[in-house]
């Protein structure tokens, strides 16, 4: 019997032995845990199976957040090898919060971004390499309440100004010198799971879902994201200056926003 | 552009919060008053203390996944819970509507077996009305001993292992 047909008839069993409660039993551990990242890996990663490597990819993350809906992700990773990178947080209602696709531009070296975090959980970063091998890296996170935190401000004030961004390079973009950049996007990022704290209804879900980066045309990262991309999302990344740049940023949303903004490199405005 | 770095804060009233004297209308997500009568405010050792022989009530919601999200994207909403609660989805809610008050009196008297001397512990999260609500709706219908775990699966978390549950079926199933 597969997991499903079993979790039928387990629901099956229940609603015909009425009135009797599904109880929480068997308290989470480690080891449950690990049992449901194997199922998630599998559905995610189409049966294949990631090994630790941390010369490959390593996770830095907060033990516990202060922040639920704020927490920061850094993932370290072995450069050119790796073509994909997976941030999966297990146990957050869609695990998968971003899928990175490195192209000839990029440089795969650090990536940090901010995230919302639902329950206790543990945090999964998985790098593909080229060869199709996956690697992956695991932090338990202690944070939770972070996807239903209410914003501070009111949804038409979250709203202002979406789409704009900003993208900070720390120093001279040099053809064949890799170097770091920082997006910053202004959106509310809404995952459908917070109030509105005056009308008492949930603001409806509308986020980021993919983020494009080229420069001079050719692709830096490709990201698809999900909900539990932290509002106003900031994000580093590395990558490999071409001679002419401009650096393009397109954003897309899932209720059809599209904006894009042409970035010059630094080398050329000095 | 400093509005970029702006981050969302959740901003709590400092006073405290007067106890509604009727099941709370309001947000469900607040300041919640520190108190309710008829019934025993409860933190999370006293709980594992009296764990045994007690109903434990979990009140939470539970997300909904977007209809805007990519049809083939993974959704496992996973709720945690104190090991041995019963998981009624939403019976938090402030509504007076007969037909909700039917249904949460008589899962109640399902779940208790009529019993109106068990023990009954009701929590949510921190900050939710839901669990106050509903722990008011068991003093109102004259359970004699209600506990009211103001700061939630998260307050027991911080002591405790907390355990993955299923939404109660026979709740879900008479929901109409």
């Amino acid at each position: 019997m597969n997991k499903m047909t079993r979790r039928i008839a387990v629901l099956l069993f229940a609603s015909l032995a009425a009135g009797t409660p599904a109880l929480a039993e068997t308290p989470d551990s480690p080891a449950a845990r690990e049992n449901r990242w194997r199922d998630l890996e599998k559905s995610v990663f189409d049966g294949l199976t990631a090994t630790p490597d941390s010369k490959i990819v390593a996770l830095e993350a907060p033990i516990r957040a202060e922040d639920a809906s704020l927490v920061p992700m850094t993932i370290t990773l072995g450069g050119d090898r790796i073509k994909e990178l997976y941030l999966i947080i297990d146990d957050n209602p869609a695990p998968v919060a971003a899928h990175f696709i490195f192209g000839p531009a990029g440089d795969p070296h650090v990536v940090k971004l901010r995230v919302r975090v639902n329950s206790y959980t543990n945090v999964h970063a998985v790098a593909v390499l080229q060869d199709g091998r996956l690697v992956e890296d695991a932090k338990f996170v202690k944070a939770s309440g972070g996807c239903s935190a209410p914003m501070g401000e009111s949804d038409e004030e979250a709203t202002k100004g979406m789409g704009e961004m900003r993208l900070k390079f720390p120093g001279a973009a040099i053809p064949g010198a890799p170097t770091e950049a920082t997006l910053m996007v202004k959106h509310p990022n809404f995952n459908g799971m917070q109030m509105n704290q005056v009308t008492r209804m949930y603001t409806p879900a509308r986020f980021i879902d993919r983020i494009t980066v080229k420069d001079g045309g050719a692709l830096v990262f490709d990201l698809e994201a999900s909900l539990s991309l932290a509002t106003n999302p900031v994000l580093s990344f590395n990558f490999d200056p071409q001679p002419a740049g401009p650096v393009t940023v397109e954003v897309h949303d899932t209720d059809g926003g599209y904006w894009r903004q042409d970035f010059v490199h630094p080398s050329a405005t000095n | 552009m400093a509005l970029l770095l702006i981050t969302s804060v959740v901003t709590c009233a400092a006073a405290e919060v007067a106890e509604p004297q009727e099941l709370w209308d309001g947000p469900m997500h607040g300041e919640t008053p520190s108190t309710l009568a008829g019934a025993q405010v409860v933190d999370a050792p006293a709980i594992a203390a009296l764990r045994q022989g007690a109903l434990l009530l979990d009140v939470a919601e539970t997300p909904k996944k977007p209809g805007n999200m990519a049809p083939d994207s993974l959704w496992r909403p996973i709720h945690m819970s104190i090991p041995g609660a019963v998981w009624l989805v939403g019976a938090g809610l402030g509504s007076s509507s007969p037909a909700f008050q039917s249904k949460f009196d008589e899962r109640l008297a399902g779940l208790t077996g009529g019993d109106k001397q068990k023990p009954i512990v009701v929590f949510c999260h921190p900050k939710c009305w839901g669990s106050w609500n509903a722990a008011k709706r068991l003093v109102m219908l004259g359970y004699a001993r209600v506990y009211w775990f103001r700061e939630g699966v998260e307050g027991w978390q911080e002591k405790f292992e907390a355990a993955p549950v299923e939404p109660d079926a026979t709740w879900a199933d008479a929901e109409k």
